[in-house]
Protein backbone atom coordinates (compact mmCIF):
# COMPACT_ATOMS: atom_id res chain seq x y z
CA UNK A 1 0.00 0.00 0.00
CA UNK A 2 3.22 2.04 0.50
CA UNK A 3 3.76 2.24 -3.37
CA UNK A 4 1.65 5.32 -4.27
CA UNK A 5 3.59 8.50 -3.45
CA UNK A 6 1.01 9.68 -1.23
CA UNK A 7 1.04 6.61 1.26
CA UNK A 8 4.80 6.99 1.83
CA UNK A 9 4.67 10.61 2.62
CA UNK A 10 1.95 9.93 5.26
CA UNK A 11 3.78 6.66 6.53
CA UNK A 12 6.94 8.63 6.90
CA UNK A 13 4.86 11.57 8.46
CA UNK A 14 3.59 8.67 11.41
CA UNK A 15 6.92 7.21 11.66
CA UNK A 16 8.34 10.65 13.05
CA UNK A 17 5.18 11.01 15.11
CA UNK A 18 6.19 7.99 16.46
CA UNK A 19 10.15 8.75 17.27
CA UNK A 20 9.00 11.98 18.75
CA UNK A 21 6.87 10.09 21.05
CA UNK A 22 9.87 7.79 21.68
CA UNK A 23 12.82 10.29 23.05
CA UNK A 24 10.00 11.69 25.40
CA UNK A 25 11.80 10.00 28.35
CA UNK A 26 15.36 10.60 26.84
CA UNK A 27 17.90 12.66 28.76
CA UNK A 28 19.55 15.54 27.02
CA UNK A 29 23.49 15.14 26.17
CA UNK A 30 25.47 18.49 26.26
CA UNK A 31 29.13 18.92 24.54
CA UNK A 32 30.81 22.02 24.58
CA UNK A 33 34.42 23.08 24.08
CA UNK A 34 36.45 23.97 27.15
CA UNK A 35 40.20 25.43 27.12
CA UNK A 36 41.81 21.91 27.18
CA UNK A 37 39.26 19.94 25.07
CA UNK A 38 35.69 19.23 24.87
CA UNK A 39 33.68 17.92 27.64
CA UNK A 40 30.67 16.04 27.20
CA UNK A 41 27.44 15.22 29.66
CA UNK A 42 24.52 13.68 30.49
CA UNK A 43 22.27 12.59 32.86
CA UNK A 44 21.75 8.57 32.85
CA UNK A 45 19.72 5.89 34.25
CA UNK A 46 20.77 2.52 33.37
CA UNK A 47 22.04 2.71 30.73
CA UNK A 48 25.86 4.77 29.74
CA UNK A 49 25.24 7.44 27.05
CA UNK A 50 28.76 8.78 25.92
CA UNK A 51 31.28 6.46 24.47
CA UNK A 52 34.80 6.78 23.22
CA UNK A 53 34.97 5.76 18.96
CA UNK A 54 38.54 6.75 18.33
CA UNK A 55 41.57 9.02 19.39
CA UNK A 56 39.91 12.04 19.42
CA UNK A 57 36.53 10.60 19.18
CA UNK A 58 33.69 10.67 21.07
CA UNK A 59 29.98 9.74 21.16
CA UNK A 60 26.74 11.07 22.82
CA UNK A 61 23.59 9.17 21.99
CA UNK A 62 20.13 9.75 23.17
CA UNK A 63 16.77 6.47 22.18
CA UNK A 64 17.05 3.04 22.63
CA UNK A 65 20.15 1.53 23.98
CA UNK A 66 20.46 -1.14 21.18
CA UNK A 67 20.01 0.54 18.04
CA UNK A 68 22.93 2.81 19.99
CA UNK A 69 24.92 -0.12 20.69
CA UNK A 70 24.44 -1.04 16.80
CA UNK A 71 25.49 2.51 15.74
CA UNK A 72 28.58 2.31 17.74
CA UNK A 73 30.04 -0.80 16.43
CA UNK A 74 29.38 0.23 12.98
CA UNK A 75 31.16 4.04 13.68
CA UNK A 76 33.88 1.64 15.82
CA UNK A 77 34.27 -0.50 12.58
CA UNK A 78 34.56 2.20 10.39
CA UNK A 79 36.86 4.33 12.48
CA UNK A 80 39.48 1.42 13.19
CA UNK A 81 39.43 -0.18 9.70
CA UNK A 82 40.42 3.82 8.39
CA UNK A 83 43.08 4.34 10.99
CA UNK A 84 44.36 1.05 10.08
CA UNK A 85 44.31 0.85 6.55
CA UNK A 86 45.29 4.78 6.44
CA UNK A 87 46.64 6.51 9.43
CA UNK A 88 44.99 7.79 12.41
CA UNK A 89 45.00 11.61 11.32
CA UNK A 90 42.45 10.59 8.40
CA UNK A 91 39.55 9.48 10.65
CA UNK A 92 37.11 12.23 11.34
CA UNK A 93 34.26 12.46 12.84
CA UNK A 94 32.55 14.46 9.61
CA UNK A 95 33.51 12.02 7.04
CA UNK A 96 32.34 9.11 9.42
CA UNK A 97 28.67 10.88 10.30
CA UNK A 98 28.24 12.02 6.52
CA UNK A 99 29.39 8.71 4.34
CA UNK A 100 28.94 6.47 7.10
CA UNK A 101 25.92 6.71 9.72
CA UNK A 102 24.58 9.25 8.39
CA UNK A 103 22.86 7.61 5.05
CA UNK A 104 22.26 4.17 6.88
CA UNK A 105 19.82 5.99 9.67
CA UNK A 106 18.29 7.83 6.55
CA UNK A 107 18.07 4.73 4.53
CA UNK A 108 16.53 3.09 7.83
CA UNK A 109 14.02 5.86 8.50
CA UNK A 110 12.90 5.80 4.88
CA UNK A 111 12.32 1.88 4.57
CA UNK A 112 8.90 1.94 5.77
CA UNK A 113 8.32 -1.89 5.95
CA UNK A 114 11.44 -1.67 8.42
CA UNK A 115 12.42 -0.49 12.19
CA UNK A 116 14.10 3.46 12.04
CA UNK A 117 16.77 3.28 14.63
CA UNK A 118 15.47 5.06 17.20
CA UNK A 119 17.85 7.60 18.35
CA UNK A 120 20.01 10.86 18.16
CA UNK A 121 23.42 10.80 17.93
CA UNK A 122 25.88 13.71 18.45
CA UNK A 123 29.72 13.05 17.48
CA UNK A 124 32.45 15.29 19.25
CA UNK A 125 35.88 15.21 17.10
CA UNK A 126 38.68 17.02 19.35
CA UNK A 127 41.26 18.76 16.14
CA UNK A 128 44.73 18.96 16.21
CA UNK A 129 44.37 22.77 17.13
CA UNK A 130 41.49 24.50 19.04
CA UNK A 131 39.87 26.00 16.20
CA UNK A 132 39.88 22.24 14.38
CA UNK A 133 37.44 21.08 17.29
CA UNK A 134 34.34 19.57 15.51
CA UNK A 135 30.72 18.78 16.94
CA UNK A 136 28.36 16.72 14.94
CA UNK A 137 24.70 15.94 15.08
CA UNK A 138 22.40 13.93 13.62
CA UNK A 139 18.65 13.08 13.85
CA UNK A 140 16.64 9.83 13.63
CA UNK A 141 15.96 10.59 10.13
CA UNK A 142 20.11 11.38 9.09
CA UNK A 143 19.81 14.47 8.65
CA UNK A 144 23.13 16.33 10.46
CA UNK A 145 24.39 19.07 11.66
CA UNK A 146 28.10 20.98 12.14
CA UNK A 147 28.33 23.27 15.21
CA UNK A 148 31.20 24.73 16.64
CA UNK A 149 31.69 25.95 20.49
CA UNK A 150 28.42 23.74 21.45
CA UNK A 151 25.92 21.06 20.71
CA UNK A 152 23.32 19.43 22.15
CA UNK A 153 20.30 16.59 21.77
CA UNK A 154 16.92 17.00 23.55
CA UNK A 155 14.14 15.24 23.67
CA UNK A 156 12.22 18.05 21.29
CA UNK A 157 13.49 20.78 18.86
CA UNK A 158 12.33 23.12 20.98
CA UNK A 159 13.83 21.69 24.19
CA UNK A 160 16.91 22.18 21.84
CA UNK A 161 16.90 25.79 20.70
CA UNK A 162 16.54 26.53 24.73
CA UNK A 163 19.28 24.77 25.09
CA UNK A 164 21.36 25.94 22.91
CA UNK A 165 20.18 29.79 23.60
CA UNK A 166 21.22 29.26 26.84
CA UNK A 167 24.52 28.15 26.02
CA UNK A 168 25.37 30.65 23.51
CA UNK A 169 24.24 33.39 25.90
CA UNK A 170 26.06 32.01 29.07
CA UNK A 171 29.24 30.56 27.39
CA UNK A 172 31.84 33.01 28.17
CA UNK A 173 35.24 33.05 25.83
CA UNK A 174 37.60 30.66 28.15
CA UNK A 175 36.10 28.89 30.13
CA UNK A 176 37.89 25.81 32.96
CA UNK A 177 36.74 22.23 33.49
CA UNK A 178 34.98 23.04 36.16
CA UNK A 179 33.43 26.03 34.66
CA UNK A 180 31.97 24.31 31.73
CA UNK A 181 30.72 21.06 33.84
CA UNK A 182 28.70 23.71 36.09
CA UNK A 183 27.43 25.17 32.82
CA UNK A 184 26.65 22.12 31.43
CA UNK A 185 25.09 20.82 33.52
CA UNK A 186 22.63 24.26 33.73
CA UNK A 187 22.10 23.51 30.07
CA UNK A 188 20.82 20.14 30.51
CA UNK A 189 18.16 21.19 33.59
CA UNK A 190 17.32 23.43 30.96
CA UNK A 191 16.36 21.18 28.27
CA UNK A 192 14.68 19.27 30.69
CA UNK A 193 12.67 21.67 32.42
CA UNK A 194 11.93 22.50 28.75
CA UNK A 195 10.86 19.47 28.32
CA UNK A 196 8.82 18.25 31.13
CA UNK A 197 7.29 21.96 30.31
CA UNK A 198 6.13 20.75 26.91
CA UNK A 199 4.25 17.68 28.52
CA UNK A 200 2.19 20.07 30.90
CA UNK A 201 1.02 22.38 28.37
CA UNK A 202 0.31 19.12 26.23
CA UNK A 203 -1.99 17.69 29.06
CA UNK A 204 -3.57 21.09 29.05
CA UNK A 205 -4.23 20.82 25.22
CA UNK A 206 -7.85 22.89 25.81
CA UNK A 207 -5.64 26.29 25.81
CA UNK A 208 -5.86 28.35 22.85
CA UNK A 209 -2.31 28.18 20.75
CA UNK A 210 -1.74 31.20 21.76
CA UNK A 211 -0.56 31.15 25.52
CA UNK A 212 1.52 28.00 24.43
CA UNK A 213 3.21 30.55 23.23
CA UNK A 214 3.90 32.73 25.95
CA UNK A 215 4.62 29.63 28.26
CA UNK A 216 7.86 28.58 25.75
CA UNK A 217 9.23 32.27 26.26
CA UNK A 218 9.04 32.16 29.83
CA UNK A 219 11.90 33.74 32.05
CA UNK A 220 15.07 31.00 32.29
CA UNK A 221 15.64 29.99 35.85
CA UNK A 222 17.86 31.33 37.68
CA UNK A 223 21.44 29.29 38.15
CA UNK A 224 20.57 27.75 41.47
CA UNK A 225 16.80 26.97 40.29
CA UNK A 226 18.59 24.85 37.68
CA UNK A 227 21.01 22.91 39.98
CA UNK A 228 18.30 22.10 41.80
CA UNK A 229 16.57 20.49 39.25
CA UNK A 230 19.46 18.72 38.45
CA UNK A 231 19.78 17.46 42.39
CA UNK A 232 16.55 16.40 42.51
CA UNK A 233 16.50 14.60 39.23
CA UNK A 234 20.36 13.08 39.73
CA UNK A 235 19.13 11.38 42.55
CA UNK A 236 19.00 7.52 41.42
CA UNK A 237 20.79 8.36 38.34
CA UNK A 238 24.37 8.96 36.84
CA UNK A 239 25.64 12.27 36.33
CA UNK A 240 27.54 10.76 33.16
CA UNK A 241 30.71 12.97 32.18
CA UNK A 242 33.76 12.28 29.46
CA UNK A 243 36.49 14.53 28.25
CA UNK A 244 38.46 14.65 24.97
CA UNK A 245 41.33 16.11 26.34
CA UNK A 246 43.79 18.23 24.37
CA UNK A 247 47.11 17.76 26.90
CA UNK A 248 46.36 13.78 27.65
CA UNK A 249 49.21 11.29 27.31
CA UNK A 250 49.28 8.86 23.90
CA UNK A 251 47.18 9.01 21.29
CA UNK A 252 43.66 8.12 23.01
CA UNK A 253 42.26 11.39 24.36
CA UNK A 254 38.99 10.45 25.57
CA UNK A 255 38.40 9.96 29.30
CA UNK A 256 35.58 9.54 31.62
CA UNK A 257 35.43 11.23 34.40
CA UNK A 258 35.70 9.16 37.61
CA UNK A 259 34.20 9.48 41.01
CA UNK A 260 36.52 11.09 42.23
CA UNK A 261 37.09 13.34 39.47
CA UNK A 262 33.78 14.60 39.80
CA UNK A 263 33.54 15.17 43.52
CA UNK A 264 36.81 17.48 42.85
CA UNK A 265 34.82 19.32 39.36
CA UNK A 266 31.19 19.17 40.43
CA UNK A 267 29.36 22.15 41.96
CA UNK A 268 29.08 22.23 45.30
CA UNK A 269 25.60 21.95 45.23
CA UNK A 270 25.98 19.11 43.66
CA UNK A 271 28.45 17.09 45.40
CA UNK A 272 25.81 15.08 47.87
CA UNK A 273 24.68 13.46 44.71
CA UNK A 274 28.07 11.75 43.54
CA UNK A 275 28.87 10.56 46.97
CA UNK A 276 25.67 8.67 46.65
CA UNK B 1 30.46 -10.29 14.00
CA UNK B 2 31.76 -7.45 15.69
CA UNK B 3 30.62 -8.39 19.71
CA UNK B 4 33.74 -10.42 19.97
CA UNK B 5 35.64 -7.19 20.04
CA UNK B 6 38.26 -9.35 17.13
CA UNK B 7 39.67 -6.65 15.31
CA UNK B 8 42.14 -8.87 13.03
CA UNK B 9 39.49 -10.78 12.36
CA UNK B 10 37.29 -7.85 11.22
CA UNK B 11 40.50 -6.99 9.04
CA UNK B 12 40.03 -10.04 7.53
CA UNK B 13 36.70 -9.99 7.00
CA UNK B 14 37.80 -7.42 4.51
CA UNK B 15 40.36 -9.46 2.40
CA UNK B 16 43.25 -8.48 4.90
CA UNK B 17 45.81 -11.00 4.75
CA UNK B 18 48.98 -10.19 7.16
CA UNK B 19 52.93 -11.35 5.80
CA UNK B 20 52.26 -13.39 2.34
CA UNK B 21 54.13 -15.69 1.63
CA UNK B 22 56.51 -15.81 -1.06
CA UNK B 23 57.52 -19.40 -3.33
CA UNK B 24 57.72 -21.56 -0.17
CA UNK B 25 61.13 -22.82 0.46
CA UNK B 26 63.30 -20.09 -1.79
CA UNK B 27 65.73 -20.80 0.86
CA UNK B 28 66.47 -17.47 2.33
CA UNK B 29 68.25 -16.78 5.75
CA UNK B 30 66.54 -16.08 8.79
CA UNK B 31 67.49 -12.69 9.31
CA UNK B 32 67.36 -11.04 12.79
CA UNK B 33 69.76 -9.02 13.01
CA UNK B 34 69.29 -6.82 16.12
CA UNK B 35 69.98 -6.97 19.57
CA UNK B 36 66.94 -6.58 22.43
CA UNK B 37 66.49 -7.13 25.64
CA UNK B 38 64.03 -6.83 28.91
CA UNK B 39 64.56 -7.75 32.03
CA UNK B 40 62.35 -6.51 35.43
CA UNK B 41 64.17 -4.51 37.64
CA UNK B 42 62.17 -3.23 40.94
CA UNK B 43 59.80 -1.21 39.73
CA UNK B 44 58.76 -2.86 37.02
CA UNK B 45 59.86 -3.74 33.37
CA UNK B 46 62.83 -1.90 31.24
CA UNK B 47 62.81 -2.90 27.92
CA UNK B 48 65.63 -2.07 25.04
CA UNK B 49 66.99 -1.87 21.87
CA UNK B 50 69.92 -1.18 19.49
CA UNK B 51 68.62 1.20 16.41
CA UNK B 52 70.64 -0.32 13.71
CA UNK B 53 68.66 -1.44 10.76
CA UNK B 54 71.20 -4.06 8.52
CA UNK B 55 70.97 -5.81 5.42
CA UNK B 56 73.31 -8.45 4.81
CA UNK B 57 76.92 -6.71 5.80
CA UNK B 58 75.25 -2.95 4.90
CA UNK B 59 74.10 -0.90 7.56
CA UNK B 60 70.52 0.36 6.15
CA UNK B 61 69.35 2.76 8.91
CA UNK B 62 71.23 3.78 12.10
CA UNK B 63 68.01 5.08 14.20
CA UNK B 64 65.53 2.31 13.50
CA UNK B 65 63.13 2.33 17.07
CA UNK B 66 62.45 -1.33 17.12
CA UNK B 67 61.14 -1.31 21.07
CA UNK B 68 57.78 0.03 20.49
CA UNK B 69 55.14 0.98 22.67
CA UNK B 70 51.70 -0.76 21.87
CA UNK B 71 49.29 0.58 24.31
CA UNK B 72 49.89 2.87 28.15
CA UNK B 73 51.30 -0.90 29.32
CA UNK B 74 52.65 -2.82 26.70
CA UNK B 75 55.46 -2.66 24.66
CA UNK B 76 56.83 -5.34 21.99
CA UNK B 77 60.70 -5.40 21.14
CA UNK B 78 61.12 -6.61 17.52
CA UNK B 79 63.98 -8.59 16.01
CA UNK B 80 63.55 -10.38 12.52
CA UNK B 81 61.60 -8.63 9.28
CA UNK B 82 60.98 -5.41 9.97
CA UNK B 83 57.90 -4.79 7.27
CA UNK B 84 56.41 -7.99 8.66
CA UNK B 85 56.93 -6.82 12.68
CA UNK B 86 56.28 -2.96 12.03
CA UNK B 87 52.69 -4.19 10.40
CA UNK B 88 52.09 -6.61 13.39
CA UNK B 89 52.68 -3.75 15.78
CA UNK B 90 50.39 -1.72 13.65
CA UNK B 91 47.83 -4.46 14.12
CA UNK B 92 47.78 -5.16 17.59
CA UNK B 93 47.77 -1.44 18.45
CA UNK B 94 44.84 -1.29 16.77
CA UNK B 95 43.10 -4.41 18.20
CA UNK B 96 43.94 -3.81 21.27
CA UNK B 97 42.23 -0.17 21.55
CA UNK B 98 39.50 -2.07 19.25
CA UNK B 99 38.64 -4.49 21.80
CA UNK B 100 38.92 -1.94 24.86
CA UNK B 101 36.84 0.75 22.59
CA UNK B 102 34.13 -2.08 21.73
CA UNK B 103 34.08 -4.49 24.96
CA UNK B 104 34.17 -1.17 27.45
CA UNK B 105 37.01 -2.98 28.86
CA UNK B 106 40.69 -3.55 28.79
CA UNK B 107 41.64 -6.61 27.20
CA UNK B 108 43.48 -8.75 29.70
CA UNK B 109 47.33 -9.43 29.86
CA UNK B 110 46.88 -12.99 28.88
CA UNK B 111 44.39 -12.12 26.37
CA UNK B 112 46.84 -9.78 24.68
CA UNK B 113 50.00 -12.36 24.85
CA UNK B 114 47.10 -14.49 22.90
CA UNK B 115 46.99 -11.88 20.37
CA UNK B 116 50.63 -11.59 19.92
CA UNK B 117 50.64 -15.86 19.23
CA UNK B 118 47.60 -15.80 17.06
CA UNK B 119 49.21 -12.55 14.27
CA UNK B 120 52.41 -15.03 14.34
CA UNK B 121 50.70 -18.23 13.84
CA UNK B 122 49.27 -16.70 10.83
CA UNK B 123 52.80 -15.46 9.82
CA UNK B 124 53.90 -18.77 9.80
CA UNK B 125 54.15 -19.59 5.70
CA UNK B 126 55.80 -16.19 5.48
CA UNK B 127 58.37 -16.94 8.05
CA UNK B 128 59.56 -20.06 6.61
CA UNK B 129 59.41 -18.67 3.27
CA UNK B 130 62.53 -16.86 4.59
CA UNK B 131 60.75 -13.29 3.95
CA UNK B 132 58.47 -12.05 7.09
CA UNK B 133 59.78 -14.04 10.31
CA UNK B 134 59.87 -12.17 13.18
CA UNK B 135 61.00 -13.34 17.13
CA UNK B 136 59.27 -10.25 19.54
CA UNK B 137 59.62 -9.78 22.81
CA UNK B 138 56.46 -8.65 24.54
CA UNK B 139 56.79 -7.22 27.74
CA UNK B 140 54.19 -5.45 29.79
CA UNK B 141 52.64 -4.29 33.08
CA UNK B 142 49.96 -6.52 34.22
CA UNK B 143 47.43 -4.25 36.16
CA UNK B 144 45.04 -6.79 37.43
CA UNK B 145 47.64 -8.76 39.35
CA UNK B 146 50.29 -5.31 40.37
CA UNK B 147 53.10 -7.02 38.05
CA UNK B 148 55.54 -6.91 35.42
CA UNK B 149 55.89 -9.60 32.51
CA UNK B 150 58.12 -10.90 30.40
CA UNK B 151 57.38 -13.19 27.28
CA UNK B 152 59.31 -14.23 24.23
CA UNK B 153 58.00 -16.14 21.04
CA UNK B 154 59.74 -18.38 18.59
CA UNK B 155 58.61 -17.76 14.74
CA UNK B 156 55.57 -20.16 15.05
CA UNK B 157 53.94 -18.19 17.91
CA UNK B 158 55.14 -20.60 20.66
CA UNK B 159 54.78 -18.27 23.65
CA UNK B 160 57.16 -18.57 26.73
CA UNK B 161 57.60 -16.72 29.78
CA UNK B 162 60.94 -15.18 30.77
CA UNK B 163 60.37 -15.08 34.24
CA UNK B 164 63.03 -12.64 35.01
CA UNK B 165 64.94 -11.76 31.38
CA UNK B 166 64.25 -12.25 27.69
CA UNK B 167 67.09 -11.67 25.02
CA UNK B 168 66.28 -11.77 20.99
CA UNK B 169 68.41 -10.83 18.03
CA UNK B 170 71.76 -11.91 16.59
CA UNK B 171 73.41 -10.03 19.58
CA UNK B 172 71.43 -11.89 22.15
CA UNK B 173 73.67 -14.79 22.53
CA UNK B 174 76.27 -12.41 24.18
CA UNK B 175 74.51 -10.73 26.32
CA UNK B 176 72.17 -13.87 27.66
CA UNK B 177 75.36 -15.23 29.00
CA UNK B 178 75.76 -11.79 30.85
CA UNK B 179 72.20 -11.41 32.27
CA UNK B 180 72.50 -15.18 33.94
CA UNK B 181 75.64 -14.59 34.97
CA UNK B 182 74.84 -10.93 36.44
CA UNK B 183 71.24 -12.18 37.73
CA UNK B 184 72.60 -14.99 39.76
CA UNK B 185 75.95 -13.67 41.07
CA UNK B 186 75.98 -10.04 40.59
CA UNK B 187 76.11 -7.83 43.58
CA UNK B 188 72.17 -8.05 43.56
CA UNK B 189 69.43 -9.94 41.51
CA UNK B 190 67.97 -7.69 38.17
CA UNK B 191 64.95 -7.45 39.86
CA UNK B 192 66.45 -5.57 42.78
CA UNK B 193 67.80 -2.97 40.52
CA UNK B 194 66.53 0.64 40.73
CA UNK B 195 65.65 2.66 37.63
CA UNK B 196 68.93 4.15 37.39
CA UNK B 197 71.03 1.02 37.43
CA UNK B 198 68.72 -0.91 35.60
CA UNK B 199 69.56 1.64 32.54
CA UNK B 200 73.75 1.29 33.03
CA UNK B 201 72.54 -2.09 32.75
CA UNK B 202 70.89 -2.15 29.78
CA UNK B 203 73.68 0.18 27.89
CA UNK B 204 76.54 -1.81 29.08
CA UNK B 205 74.61 -4.74 27.77
CA UNK B 206 74.03 -3.36 24.67
CA UNK B 207 77.52 -2.05 24.50
CA UNK B 208 78.43 -5.47 24.85
CA UNK B 209 76.19 -6.83 22.25
CA UNK B 210 77.88 -4.16 19.62
CA UNK B 211 81.26 -5.50 20.10
CA UNK B 212 81.17 -9.02 18.62
CA UNK B 213 77.62 -8.80 16.93
CA UNK B 214 78.13 -6.89 13.49
CA UNK B 215 74.81 -6.27 12.96
CA UNK B 216 73.74 -4.23 16.38
CA UNK B 217 74.60 -0.82 16.90
CA UNK B 218 75.54 -0.01 20.14
CA UNK B 219 75.90 3.60 21.14
CA UNK B 220 77.56 6.30 18.87
CA UNK B 221 78.26 9.52 21.04
CA UNK B 222 79.65 11.65 17.80
CA UNK B 223 76.52 11.14 16.33
CA UNK B 224 74.61 11.37 19.76
CA UNK B 225 73.00 8.04 19.54
CA UNK B 226 72.02 6.18 21.64
CA UNK B 227 69.59 2.87 21.91
CA UNK B 228 65.88 2.86 22.76
CA UNK B 229 64.74 1.91 26.20
CA UNK B 230 61.71 2.17 27.92
CA UNK B 231 60.27 1.29 31.17
CA UNK B 232 56.87 0.02 31.61
CA UNK B 233 55.54 0.48 35.45
CA UNK B 234 52.29 0.51 37.10
CA UNK B 235 51.66 4.26 35.58
CA UNK B 236 52.75 3.22 32.04
CA UNK B 237 55.02 3.27 29.42
CA UNK B 238 58.04 5.61 29.85
CA UNK B 239 60.78 6.81 26.83
CA UNK B 240 64.08 7.33 28.56
CA UNK B 241 65.46 10.25 26.74
CA UNK B 242 68.77 10.64 25.52
CA UNK B 243 69.62 13.61 28.26
CA UNK B 244 69.12 11.13 30.74
CA UNK B 245 71.13 8.60 28.69
CA UNK B 246 74.33 10.38 27.41
CA UNK B 247 75.49 11.46 31.79
CA UNK B 248 75.19 8.14 32.76
CA UNK B 249 76.95 6.33 29.55
CA UNK B 250 79.48 8.84 30.16
CA UNK B 251 79.95 8.13 33.44
CA UNK B 252 79.41 4.50 34.22
CA UNK B 253 79.26 2.83 30.56
CA UNK B 254 83.07 4.33 29.26
CA UNK B 255 85.79 3.62 30.94
CA UNK B 256 89.19 5.58 30.24
CA UNK B 257 92.03 3.09 30.15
Amino acid sequence: MYEEPYRWVEAVGNRRQYLDEQFKQGSPVVALTYDGGILLTTVSKGTPKLYEIYDRLALGGMGHPTDLEKLRFSLLEMAHVEGFNRSPSDVTGSRLVKYGIAPVIKQAFEEVYKAPFIVRILVAELGQKPEKDALLTINYDGTFEEATGCAVLAATPAAQTKMVSYLKEQMPVTLSLAQALDLALRTWAIGSLAHQQEETDQQAETEPPANKAGSSTAAIPSADALMAHVRGTAAGRTIECAILERQAPGTSKYRSLKQADLSRLLPKALQSVVVN
Amino acid sequence: MGMQGDFHQLLKEQGYTLGVPTAVGTGHALTNATTILAFKYRDGVLVAGDRRATAGNMVMYDRTDKVLEIDRHSVMAIAGVPATAYEMVRVLEHSFKYYRRTQLQDLSFDGKLRAVSKLLKDNVPAALAGTGAVVPVFAGYDLEQGSAKIYFYDILGAEFEGVEYAVSGSGSPTIRGILHYLNTWGDQPLNALVEEQAMVQALRLLTSAAEFDSATGGVNREASLYPVIKLITGAGVQTVPDATLKPLYESQVVRYV
